[in-house]
């Protein structure tokens, strides 16, 4: 199947995930679609499959039933065109002190994928630098990533999700090492003109403490299966 | 000629081993060179006995292995670690058959020398012809390609998730990987092949903190090791792959001691 264009940015049918060796599903018949362009927060506790979801929303994780389309490609046998569009910043970002990339470098490689052969151009340059600039880790792009805070390393990884350009952009737990002040901005500011711009937003936390941040979705997950969606206007739509 | 030969080889060989030592070792595919190295060993002892040349029937048994490993860990659901060391055992039972199988008194022969220990009489100009291209094949590919080799080299997971193709740069280096240990091998032998793919890459991160500085002084210190080790075999009459680890062993030692040094000195400063 070539490419999908619906409104939906992603679609799930009925899917479930296990992990290799389990009985057990991660994620058991989800059914779910998120319109393009909107902020979808997906909460829940430990152990609620969040993660899974969204690995399995970029072919990670391969659904053993149901269908997966994200940005219009069928998962998993066109992930990587869907990758190609997305951005993901993963719950386990630390990385010891001597990992030997600057945080310039390490926002650079993620523009690699979208690139012939990985290379940058001068406005690929540029677009890193203004990601950097706007997380407010310019001033450290040349410092060794691993020497960085655990709240600095994530705003990087932030800036490298965000240079991408993405159409779909999936946070895993993403202010879980960043301070409050920043956390406020990134919701204000970056988020509001990222989703201005067509990017569809999926954030997971395991607590609805971002209320604030005006989500078009709430997902609530628990077990493994969608307890609940919410929509905007708190219209529940399962 | 002979020691001249020695040394061009030697600069070559410990390069390409030390560069692809410091990507292998950060990726963690250091079991996986270790099976594809003794692969290696074991097709250059089938070739003993068949009378056929030893580095084709090595390059073979060492890149089929590294195509294989991935796939064969995959049907059988064990890890890729464990499924290397199993192939490991495989192919030293194999290396001793072919040995003990090679016609006339095999172990007494110049080659059986050069199969486990290494020696300098492997190196010839069509020896270091082969070097050379692999030299420009790796440094160009690593040129090409490092906005993905990076991502991957710092995240194999994200760079996944933002659709590098990570299987098949990972088969690539593999390939590369079993390419170089098969070359390496008639200098070193085929026990001592990993002090030039590791000790040079354990000794750069003692020097460097940034990969592009590690994989380039990787190369120089495999260089320096192998030349200073086949010089040293050249002039003693001793077996290349023990002289090439002492030397790969001091250079780790010197360099261990450097940046200790230089530790203790910038924290002198500071206070």
């Amino acid at each position: 199947m070539e490419k999908n264009l619906g409104c939906y940015a992603v679609e799930l049918e009925a899917v479930s995930t296990y992990y290799y060796g389990e009985k057990r599903p991660a994620i058991r018949d989800i059914t779910l679609r998120i319109p393009a362009g909107a902020l979808a927060l997906i909460v829940g506790p430990n152990g609620a499959g969040k993660t899974t979801l969204l690995e399995t929303i970029l072919g990670l994780l391969k659904p053993r039933n149901g269908r997966v389309v994200t940005l219009g490609y069928e998962i998993p046998r066109m992930a990587s065109r869907a990758r190609a569009l997305s951005s993901y910043l993963p719950q386990d970002f630390m990385k010891p002190p001597a990992e030997p990339f600057t945080a310039k470098e390490v926002v650079a490689m993620g523009l690699a994928s979208n690139n012939p052969a990985g290379r940058l151009s001068e406005g690929d340059w540029r677009r890193i630098d203004r990601a950097l600039e706007m997380l407010g880790m310019l001033e450290y792009a040349d410092k060794p990533f691993g020497k960085l805070s655990g709240g600095q390393q994530q705003k990087v990884l932030l800036a490298r999700a965000i240079a991408r350009e993405p159409k779909l952009l999936l946070l895993d737990e993403p202010f879980s090492a960043i301070d409050q002040e920043t956390r406020s901005y990134i919701v204000s500011e970056i988020f509001p003109s990222l989703l201005e711009d067509g990017c569809t937003i999926l954030l997971v936390s395991h607590e609805l403490g971002h209320s604030h941040m005006n989500a078009d979705m709430i997902i609530r997950m628990a077990d493994g299966r969608i307890e609940r969606v919410i929509t905007r206007d708190v219209h529940a739509i399962h | 000629m002979l020691f001249i030969n020695s040394i061009v080889g030697g600069i070559f060989a410990g390069g390409l081993c030390g560069a692809v030592g410091a990507l292998c070792s950060r990726l963690r595919l250091m079991t996986m060179a270790f099976s594809m190295a003794h692969a290696a060993l074991a097709g250059s002892a089938l070739a003993l006995a068949l009378g056929a040349d030893m580095t084709s029937l090595a390059m073979l048994f060492a890149i089929m292995t590294a195509i294989m490993l991935g796939p064969l860990a995959d049907y059988l659901g064990i890890s890729l670690d464990l499924i290397s060391m199993t192939l490991f055992s495989l192919y030293n039972a194999l290396t001793f058959i072919f040995i003990i199988s090679a016609p006339g008194p095999a172990l007494m022969t110049e080659s059986i020398g050069q199969l486990l220990w290494g020696s300098i009489l492997a190196i010839r100009p069509t020896y270091i012809a082969y070097l050379l291209t692999a030299s420009i094949i790796i440094i160009a590919f690593l040129v090409i390609f490092w906005g993905r080799i990076s991502s991957i080299l710092f995240d194999i997971k994200l760079a996944e998730a933002e659709g590098v193709n990570v299987k098949a740069y990972k088969y690539v280096i593999l390939v590369i990987a079993g390419a170089t240990i098969t070359l390496a091998l008639r200098i070193t032998g085929g026990f001592l092949v990993f002090s030039l793919l590791y000790v040079p890459a354990a000794a750069s991160l003692q020097l460097q903190a940034n990969m592009k500085g590690i994989i380039a002084s990787s190369w120089v210190l495999g260089s320096a090791s192998a030349s200073v080790g086949l010089a040293m075999s050249f002039l003693y009459d001793l077996p290349a792959g023990s002289c090439i680890t002492l030397a790969a062993l001091i250079l780790l030692a010197s360099a261990s001691a450097y940046s200790k040094l230089e530790a203790s000195l910038a924290s002198g400063r500071r206070q």
